[in-house]
């Protein structure tokens, strides 16, 4: 009984000085070691663990936004992708080309953006906003610097310049006017063609003037409704038709001040998408037609619509490239034959769209009546009836009167293998199917 | 009576002129003086009237009187008269005999000279078509590079037409002195900015001095980079791009060497580099 009482005292000791010692670790882990630990393994691990979040989330992104560089883009890389935004974009100033791809295209301006990253929402865009691309920028002193390298090498003769929308229209243009500032106070005498945004207020068009040898903004497509469409953020009467209408009277103002320092001021020019809402080519003729007549509009370009991944229009088809050869084929009958756009309803399907063939060919095709054409007795008007005779060579022939042979043709530039079954030279001409059989002429 | 003339501009208008006044006359041109001395010695012939050896004449009214009021051309580039004489005489093949000849045959018809309708003028026609044609292709395809300060480029041409080129590409950059080495010689344009007169001719081995690199540097590879982003592969027209690339712009720089090779042989995708960054390929 006593070895068990003594027993009792002794654990019923130990264990309470154990439970003492137990609380009293308890207690200074609660208050002294929990926040010596916490604070430990807060200071380690989160920030490592934050980091790791964020490399993550970037790599993720950049995979997801850059895939090819998962790193900082340097100039060269976001010069190609700079470059490769205006490629589709006509700039012909008829100047000397230094140099031509092997798309058969000349290369004598340097054509860039200024950024890809637009805040404009145009749904057949790549560049829109919104869209997982691969976004760059060039600062003006960097293009400046391209543009000087370029073309002290002689390999071009000027800068055309585009953007996307950076912010608003007075924003980008500020940014396109510092270019052009910055050139011009190096003494820069190239060529400078630049492509204002829809809404850029007047005051900077006068600005750009001043130093552009062109400028203009791009007309996109036909009319208001197709318009909001494919450009939701702009509207067409106010931020493109009014600025055309600025474009011109600037063009013709600059032209009217003497010699405008020797430099060459470009005619109004316009670009459209052909095919992206499937708008048919009688209207875009009538169109071009009415520009050329409001806005003395000298040159429409066109570009046929391709379907860009991950934009609006993805699952629209593409426009056939032809259907853009043979529009420029109408702008020029439109531009340097005289034509008019009802003269062109002849050329046009039941639907109003072009077919594949030349147009002047086709017209000739419908006027049998009008040829054979006398090449040493026609006026301008009939020569230039006949295909494979332009202006240029129109001229030539009533120049060279009288011709002999076709050989002489030949040398003045006519293509004689389309103009044969359309003329009549000294009498001879060649036999077709109608005249074999005895049928009419 | 023997009409001896300086192969120039003013020296064929005023043996044009007086052949037109005595047409039984013979002709002999000489390049200088010296040249001209020894053909005369050989002739041994006293009566000779001699043109173009000093600027004495108004070209622009020796070809108004000569051709009248002249026709418009066959092509909007080609040159007036004046410009067409001064392109045939570049041209390697010319003689300026045959021209004097050709230009009276034409009896004050302008329109003669370009539209081709004799064979000598066809002959000449095409001379100036030729000249005018490697003129355009020097301001094409030459890539001339900026070194000391200096932008220099080596041209070769079989016509004489540094100084023509010379000419514009100090026009084209008005703020830099510009040297053209066209074999012995070198043509400095915008040389004020280097002491020289505005335009002149030295030595070529005082403008070779400059010393040139033909390796490729950081705006060669620019241009390569930004000639690579313009093209379009669904718009390949290769032999239409081959006609306006011509294989002999290869030989005018490098740069251009390398773009008539992308005409002819496309731009590859797939590079060394592509194999060499990824094993696995």
């Amino acid at each position: 009984m006593m070895f068990f009482k003594a027993s009792f005292i002794t654990k019923f000791f130990f264990s309470s000085i154990i439970s003492v010692f137990t609380l009293k670790i308890i207690i200074s882990y609660c208050f002294v070691l929990l926040p010596v630990l916490s604070v430990f393994f807060l200071n380690t691990f989160t920030p490592l663990a934050s980091g790791l979040y964020s490399c993550h989330t970037y790599y993720l992104l950049m995979i997801q936004r850059n895939p090819a560089n998962e790193h900082h883009m340097t100039l060269m890389e976001r010069m190609r992708v700079l470059s490769e935004g205006t490629k589709y974009d006509s700039c012909n100033q008829s100047a000397v080309c230094h140099a031509f791809g092997p798309d058969g295209r000349c290369i004598q301006l340097y054509k860039t953006l200024m950024t890809n990253a637009c805040s404009g929402e145009c749904t057949y865009c790549p560049n829109r906003c919104g869209r997982d691309s691969v976004r760059a920028s060039l600062s003006p002193e960097e293009i400046v610097k391209i543009t000087w390298s370029f073309y002290r090498r002689n390999a071009i003769e000027g800068l055309f310049l585009s953007s996307g929308v950076i912010g608003d229209a007075e924003r980008t243009a500020e940014k396109q006017l510092d270019v052009a500032r910055l050139l011009r106070g190096q003494g820069f005498t190239g060529y400078i063609h630049i492509r204002v945004m829809p809404g850029t207020p007047k005051y900077l068009l006068e600005e750009i003037a001043d130093y552009a040898n062109k400028f203009g903004v791009n007309a996109e497509t036909t009319s208001s409704v197709n318009y909001s469409e494919i450009c939701p953020n702009f509207d067409y009467q106010s931020d493109v038709l009014q600025r055309l209408q600025w474009t011109r009277d600037l063009i013709n103002k600059k032209r009217c001040e003497a010699g405008f320092q020797g430099r060459i001021v470009g005619a109004n020019d316009t670009q459209f998408v052909v095919g992206a809402l499937q708008e048919p080519d009688r209207e875009i003729i009538e169109t071009v037609e009415k520009f050329m007549d409001r806005y003395e509009l000298r040159r429409p370009y066109f570009m046929s619509f391709d379907p860009v991944p991950f934009t609006p229009l993805e699952s629209n088809d593409p426009s056939p490239l032809w259907r853009e050869v043979r529009l420029y084929q109408t702008s020029y009958l439109l531009k340097d034959y005289g034509l008019t756009a009802s003269d062109l309803d002849r050329v046009l399907d039941d639907n109003g769209f072009l077919v594949d063939a030349d147009p002047k060919m086709l017209l000739a095709s419908c006027s049998p009546d009008m040829f054979p054409v006398n090449i040493n007795t026609a006026s301008r008007e009939q020569l230039l009836t006949v295909p494979g005779i332009g202006p240029v060579g129109a001229n030539r022939i009533i120049q060279s009167r009288p011709i002999k042979s076709e050989k002489e043709l030949t040398r003045m530039g006519v293509v004689l293998a389309r103009a044969r079954p359309f003329i009549e030279i000294n009498g001879k001409k060649q036999t077709n199917l109608f005249s074999f059989a005895g049928v009419g002429a | 009576m023997i009409v001896a003339f300086r192969d120039n501009v003013e020296g064929i208008l005023l043996a044009c002129a007086e052949l037109i006044e005595n047409p039984d006359c013979d002709l002999i041109s000489a390049k200088d003086k010296d040249e001209l001395k020894q053909k005369m010695d050989f002739t041994g012939i006293d009566e000779v009237k001699v043109f173009g050896f000093r600027c004495v004449a108004d070209t622009t009214m020796l070809v108004r009187n000569i051709f009248g009021k002249q026709g418009s051309r066959m092509f909007q580039r080609d040159p007036d008269v004046e410009g067409y004489i001064a392109m045939v005489l570049r041209h390697g093949s010319s003689k300026p005999i045959e021209l004097v000849r050709f230009l009276c045959s034409c009896k004050g018809n302008a329109e003669l000279l370009y539209s081709g309708k004799s064979i000598t003028g066809k002959k000449y026609y095409n001379y100036m078509r030729a000249v005018s044609r490697s003129y355009h292709r020097l301001c094409m395809f030459a890539r001339p590079y900026l070194v000391n300060g200096v932008l220099s480029v080596k041209v070769d041409s079989p016509h004489r037409i540094g100084d023509m080129f010379c000419r514009w590409l100090a026009r084209k950059n008005p703020d830099l002195p510009v040297s053209v080495i066209e074999g012995d010689v070198a043509w400095i344009g915008n040389g004020g900015h280097v002491g020289l007169e505005h335009f002149t001719k030295v030595p070529s081995s005082l403008a070779g001095s400059l010393g040139f690199s033909n390796a490729c540097d950081e705006v060669d590879e620019m241009w390569d980079m930004y000639y690579d982003s313009q093209m379009i592969q669904k718009r390949r027209n290769k032999s239409h791009a081959k006609q306006l690339q011509p294989k002999d712009s290869a030989s005018m720089s490098m740069m251009s060497e390398r773009d008539r090779y992308k005409v002819e042989r496309g731009i590859a995708n797939c590079t060394l580099d592509n194999f060499a960054s990824n094993p696995d390929v």
